[in-house]
């Protein structure tokens, strides 16, 4: 791994932004006119799966520690939100943001005792929590989460604009996962970024040059809980619909997954995981029972065979055609 | 009511006990965490059903041909991807989410194998419940509290006295004044997990006939186990079944006099409030601090 000590963050270069984005923007009416809605709809999921698994990336690519638990972020925001609106009548909007400030508060206070925590007992830390917030979700006190039932609830409305199509809700998305890979880009190119990864690299020498491991480390799993959280929120109010079997530990490990296949520490990686394990996952659904077992297969010979993700074995591909054109 | 309320904590406490012996293992031989052990339990619930069950094998007979067939899967589990991710170096997860996406194989192949209904063992005794002070405890739940102590008994012998257990305390401790002392790390290893799995197999076989054989039996007792070692003192053999007990009786408890509907919450609350406040358990097991 040559380049990990590679401080400088890889950022996409301007025309390869452009050139995706007008891709990305010209998706649902080309999947409109060969009559796909359904198609639309497994983008949106990418694009709010694009949002956690950033999130993600900004507490295990950047600062190296493991999560196994932010389904239950992704659980708090989802039903945070429905719950507010339900409940107290606030505007889904403010509803979605609000359930993501709480989700990371309460990310806050679990962070700061579990950041001494090493790697495999922090993963156990967090797979304790989500269990917990799955159980709580699954058997709520008077069934305000409506338990195994699930619950319902209205489309994102913008001053009465409702976000009621796969078409309306897919540009919404792009726009929310534009705006975090931009605000993520800018974090990492930050002093806090810099001081991220040099605890990625070596925690004991970050302490040594004056870095405070512990507030970064926070800092880090506050960014991706809130990720997370409006990620959840989104599933929530695009579904309209969610149930606890959405929020297992199965969906911790799809978005670790995710960032895993797309490769970790850049902004494209998890666009490319998201995107490639969706659609994995949707192909596999012609499988029906075998689908689980294929995709578990799948992810061990991955895991065997491409330990740099997706996007880390395409680069070092690339790398290698560079190498022989300079000889 | 106490009295029975306890003797079914100390039922599922033992095999939570057992899981967190297997996890104390493979933590002190190789560093690991291994994701998929409750699967293991229940596959070696699913080859104890079919062996008893379906193919009519008398019980110690199906009882010997599961366990030997977990170690090859522990033995294989290791040689297949374990020491093949090590020897890549590759960063910790990769190793989690490889036992995880095994974990996933082996839920779902024995779906494809079993499928997904809930499967009852026959009797295994003549006898349905025995009789111990002044309480009814069905035959099959003391031969798990019985098996399980004599197992554990059979393991520490095991790592104590014979060359084979202390090559692997001594390959845990230092691998590489074990090596000089003529012990193959890798072989030491290799034997930590079929060991592990072994007890996986042989917990599903207790615990089998009786909470009934299903996809998920093992998946939350994994988990749980988890739980159960860090209680104890992760890494630490005593700790682990000392934490499983107790974490047993205290689910059962809460479940008995509060609510069923908080066990899970009790047990994974207790596995985080230990994690953020006394990571190295009732033992003070050092082997989780830097």
């Amino acid at each position: 791994m040559a380049d990990k000590l590679n401080l400088k963050t890889k950022s996409v270069s301007g025309p390869t932004a452009a050139i995706l984005l007008l891709v990305a923007l010209a998706i649902p009416p080309f999947l409109s006119a060969i009559n796909l809605n359904y198609g639309i709809l497994i983008c949106c999921f990418v694009l709010l799966y694009v949002v956690a698994v950033s999130g993600l990336d900004v507490v295990f690519g950047y600062s190296g520690q493991i999560s196994l638990g932010h389904a239950a972020y992704f659980a708090i925001g989802a039903y945070g939100s429905i719950m507010l609106h339900k409940y107290f009548g606030v505007t889904i909007v403010f509803s979605m943001l609000i359930a993501s400030a709480v989700a990371t508060i309460i990310g806050i206070v679990i962070a700061y005792p579990a950041s001494r925590l090493r790697f495999h007992f922090l993963s156990l830390s967090t797979i304790a929590f989500g269990e917990i917030v799955y159980q709580l979700v699954l058997q709520s006190p008077s069934a305000v989460t409506g338990n195994s039932l699930g619950i319902f609830t209205e489309p994102i409305s913008f001053f009465g604009f409702k976000l009621d199509t796969y078409t309306r809700f897919y540009y919404y998305g792009l726009a929310v996962m534009v705006i975090s890979l931009i605000l993520k880009n800018n974090l990492i190119n930050s002093k806090t970024g810099r001081a991220l990864i040099a605890i990625r690299e070596n925690a004991h020498a970050a302490d040594g040059a004056g870095i405070n491991v512990t507030r970064h480390k926070v800092i880090a799993f506050a960014v991706s809980t809130f990720y997370c959280a409006y990620a959840g929120a989104m599933y929530a109010h695009l579904v309209r619909f969610i149930s606890p079997d959405t929020f297992m530990f199965r969906q911790s490990v799809l978005f670790l997954t995710m960032l895993l296949f797309g490769g970790t520490g850049s902004l494209l990686g998890p666009v490319i995981g998201a995107f490639s394990v969706t659609l994995l996952n949707e192909a596999l659904r012609v499988a029906e029972k075998y689908q689980m077992f294929i995709y578990g297969t799948l992810m061990l010979l991955v895991i065997i065979a491409l330990p740099g993700g997706i996007y880390g074995s395409l680069k070092r591909l690339l790398n290698r055609f560079k190498r022989k054109e300079a000889r | 009511m106490l009295a029975r309320v306890l003797v079914s904590g100390l039922v599922i406490g033992c095999i939570y006990g057992l899981i967190a012996l297997g996890y104390s293992l493979i933590y002190r031989a190789s560093g690991l965490m291994n994701f998929c052990q409750g699967d293991i339990l229940t596959i070696g619930a699913f080859l104890g059903y079919t062996f008893y069950a379906m193919l009519k094998l008398p019980f110690a007979v199906a009882f010997i041909l599961t366990i030997v067939l977990e170690i090859a899967l522990g033995m294989l589990l290791e040689r297949a991807v374990i020491r093949r991710l090590l020897g890549k170096k590759v960063d910790g997860t990769y190793i989690v989410l490889a036992t995880i996406a095994v974990s996933y194989m082996l839920q779902n192949g024995a779906i494809l194998g079993w499928g997904t209904r809930i499967f009852y063992f026959p009797p295994i005794f003549s006898v349905l419940s025995v009789r111990v002070f002044d309480i009814n405890i069905q035959s099959e739940a003391a031969f798990c509290i019985v098996a399980s102590v004599i197992l554990m008994i059979v393991l520490h012998i095991f790592v104590k006295y014979t060359a084979y257990g202390t090559a692997m305390r001594a390959s845990a401790m230092d691998a590489k004044a074990a090596k000089a002392c003529g012990v193959d790390p890798a072989m030491t290893i290799a034997l930590t997990w079929g060991i592990s799995a072994a007890i996986g197999g042989l917990c599903g076989m207790l615990i089998g006939p009786v909470y009934g054989v299903f996809i998920t039996l093992g998946a939350a007792i994994g988990r749980k186990g988890f739980a159960g070692a860090v209680i104890g003192g992760f890494g630490n053999m005593y700790g682990a079944l000392l934490g499983g007990a107790l974490l047993g009786i205290i689910e059962t408890v809460t479940t008995a006099y509060v609510s069923s509907i908080y066990k899970d919450v009790v047990s994974y609350g207790l596995l985080l409030v230990f994690l953020l406040i006394k990571p190295t358990g009732i033992f003070n097991e050092r082997a989780i601090a830097d």
